[in-house]
């Protein structure tokens, strides 16, 4: 049996050197692309100061396609980012307050890690997630009746 | 926080692979003319080339190189090692394995790995000359691990599959995308691992995902285009030929399985592509889909122009055991009949008339057998399966089978089959539970024996179907087989051992110890008069289902190209 974790517990999770030295994977907001008129979805992630994360932690794609991404570090120390793409990953160096911008491309439906390489950040909390709704296109599904999801 | 004007620009983030040293980002254009005629004669006009999949379309793995023979093997030595390693957070962290078979063509190689990676070297120097990653969602349901059979060269361009079940082309010279069609449903379970084959102006390729009770397919496209020309459903609509082997109450065909994970032999003769399907579902439960569950377990021969099937043999009906048939249809001749040959899962070795598919001769292949038998005229009788519920069962071979999907070889020299066996039992205890997309559908808790296991090498002889040498090795045998005209056979094992056989008499001549365990299948080539063996090496995948004694085995991402001193 374990007891329930109280709010010490869970604050402590949630910020760098608390309850563990760094900060639990996983954590942050999360927030929904806006789709343009261009056809792309648009975004900014930022790593606030002193709380290695990115924010929002979870990016949320309606649908597979194209991401035209803004990444600013406010922090008061360099990261940077290895971001999912089709084709290769991207890579980003972000000095203390810095400001860049991505162009991903990423099928959906399906989620994909990001991360900062230096200094294990990545151990740190600094890993992000971006997530791609939707469904596959009629002609990649199989000719059976509906079936039941969970 | 900095205002506005106090941030430094950052700029546009890079492709990854631009700051790998020594990058070069091209290919000489050698897949331009590669085409089906080209393919139709890989191993007698290009021996030095690789060309597809099992190096021809009868899948013998069977090289005409002799450079490196019986006598001088001993001399054999790394030329060049190819290392990829891993960044970030991948699916499938644990379970990623180096499992394809390079592609060699006038001196390039394309090779594909784990999570979406394909490379073209320089097969001379191991140099890398391009890199294509396709990203892959982190929770793409993935029954066996993240791992990538292959690629298919033609035309210019390199084709390979995604574990999100897309098949695309790249540019054979910069590794840029030129097409990309989505052929499976991830929120159905399905994925792709299968390396293409190429037929005429067509890539031939199968779906992933047969623990998840997805209806199994196979699928051609334009290889110009990648416009569809069909798909060929593995398991049949009740009111089509082979749906009266359904249930007829409920939707059991539509969760059937029949998965085609590895790629097809081809005869053009008689312009028929082989198929080998995977396990029904649920694995293990069969009392949810009574009768002969067709066209799982099969050899189904499908007409390559229309995607109709043509003929079929299934070797274990209504299989409970999850012994799928997804290994190679070796097509060969004897005594003037077109044959193919089969080692399955279930312990068995067919030898059939690949032209109807009937049976020629089937015999067992490994020792122990008890979940049934299977007489000489095909008859099958199951003993042991898990039919109760909660009362654990145990059976020879395990679900991984006597062998896995790792190849066989040919040699037309020898007239023997080479085949890696692995001589593992499992317990399985049957838990019936209720179908959702998406979610492992075994009926079953399986456990695979980690004591009293033990693997070898055998050469059969088709014609009598009797063994002629075996190599007894600690170790499950769970690689595939390569067969040269030297009169040698090359093979891993788990521990990492490459080890080269005389192929007429089994005597171990040579072996290197590669650092990881072998789970893919070795080609042969040559550049300037040289003659490599290729393997690629990194242990993983679905290991607990093979072999768990060796879930510890250190991982790798290498690719050794051995040689002759120059």
């Amino acid at each position: 049996m374990a007891a329930t974790a109280d709010k010490t517990v869970i604050e402590g999770l949630a910020k760098q050197n608390g309850v563990t030295l760094g900060r639990i994977l996983g954590r942050g907001n999360v927030e929904v692309a806006e789709e343009g008129s261009d056809g792309k979805m648009h975004a900014t992630v930022r790593i606030p100061l002193d709380e290695l994360v990115f924010d929002p932690g979870v990016l949320v794609l309606p649908h597979g396609g194209v991401l035209e991404l803004e990444i600013v570090n406010d922090d008061n120390n360099s990261h940077c980012a290895v971001l999912p793409c089709n084709g290769d990953a991207k890579f980003i160096w972000l000095v203390n307050f810095s400001k860049g911008r991505a162009t991903l491309e990423l099928d959906g439906p399906g989620y994909y890690w990001y991360g900062s390489r230096t200094g294990n950040d990545e151990g740190g909390g600094l890993t992000g997630t971006i997530v791609v709704g939707g469904e596959v296109p009629d002609e990649a599904k199989l000719d059976r009746p509906p079936q039941p999801r969970p | 926080m900095a205002t506005e004007t106090e941030y430094v620009d950052a700029g546009e983030a890079v492709d990854f692979r631009n700051l790998s040293p020594g990058y070069i980002g091209s290919a000489p254009p050698v897949a331009k003319g590669v085409n089906y005629d080209r393919i139709l004669e890989a191993r007698e006009a290009e021996p030095h080339n690789w060309l597809t999949y099992y190096g021809a379309y009868d899948g013998q793995r069977y090289s005409l190189l002799d450079q490196i023979n019986t006598s001088n093997v001993k001399d054999l030595r790394p030329a060049w090692v190819f290392q990829c390693g891993s960044v970030g957070m991948h699916s499938g962290a644990s379970t990623y394995s180096f499992e394809a078979s390079p592609l060699v063509v006038d001196g390039i190689m394309y090779v594909t790995g784990w999570d979406g990676w394909v490379w073209a070297l320089d097969a001379k120097t191991g140099a890398e000359l391009w890199r294509y990653h396709r990203a892959s969602p982190y929770d793409v349901r993935l029954c066996c691990g993240n791992v990538n059979r292959g690629c298919a060269v033609a035309a210019g361009k390199v084709f390979m599959t995604t574990l999100n079940a897309h098949v695309i082309a790249l540019d054979a010279t910069t590794g840029q995308l030129i097409w990309d069609q989505p052929y499976g449903d991830v929120r159905a379970g399905e994925s792709a691992t299968v390396a293409p084959l190429i037929v005429k102006d067509m890539v031939i390729v199968g779906s992933s995902g047969g623990e998840f009770g997805v209806r199994g397919h196979a699928d051609a496209f334009k290889l110009e285009t990648g416009e569809r020309v069909w798909r060929c459903y593995m398991i049949p609509k009740p009111d089509e030929p082979g749906g009266d082997s359904w249930p007829a109450e409920g939707e059991p065909w539509a969760r059937g399985g029949a998965n085609c994970w590895t790629t097809p032999t081809f005869d053009q003769e008689l312009n028929l592509l082989y198929f080998n399907t995977g396990n029904p579902c649920p694995d293990f439960d069969g009392g949810v889909r009574e009768g002969d569950n067709l066209f799982t377990n099969c050899v189904v021969a499908v007409d390559p122009d229309t995607g109709e099937k043509k003929a079929h043999y299934q070797y274990t009906p209504h299989d409970v055991w999850d012994y799928d048939s997804t290994m190679e249809n070796i097509l060969f001749e004897m005594d003037g009949r077109k044959c193919s040959g089969h080692f399955d899962k279930n312990g068995y070795f067919f030898v059939l008339d690949r032209t109807d598919c009937s049976l020629i001769r089937v015999v067992p292949f490994v020792d122990r057998i008890t979940w049934g038998e299977i007489d000489s005229n095909g008859k099958v009788t199951p003993r042991v399966f898990p039919d109760k519920e909660g009362e654990p069962v145990h059976f020879w071979p395990g679900p991984a089978g006597a062998k896995e999907w790792t190849h066989a070889a040919y040699s037309p020299k020898t007239g023997l089959f080479y085949a890696p066996v692995q001589d593992v039992g499992a317990t399985a205890t049957r838990r019936r539970r209720e179908f959702k997309e998406s979610i492992p559908y075994w009926g079953a808790g399986v456990a695979v024996d980690t004591e009293d296991v033990s693997g070898y090498l055998s050469a059969v002889d088709p014609a009598t179907g009797q063994e002629k040498w075996r190599f007894r090795n600690e170790h499950p045998m769970t690689a595939s087989v390569l067969a040269t005209a030297g009169d040698l056979v090359f093979t891993g094992d788990p521990a990492g051992i490459f080890r080269g056989f005389n192929a007429s008499s089994g005597e171990l001549l040579w072996q290197f110890t590669c650092g990881s365990g072998h789970h893919s299948s070795p080609c042969s080539y040559s550049v300037d008069g040289r003659q490599y063996i290729a393997v690629p090496v990194g242990y993983g995948a679905w290991t607990e289902g093979f072999y768990p004694g060796a879930l510890a085995q250190a991982g790798g991402s290498a690719l050794f190209a051995f040689a002759l001193p120059e």
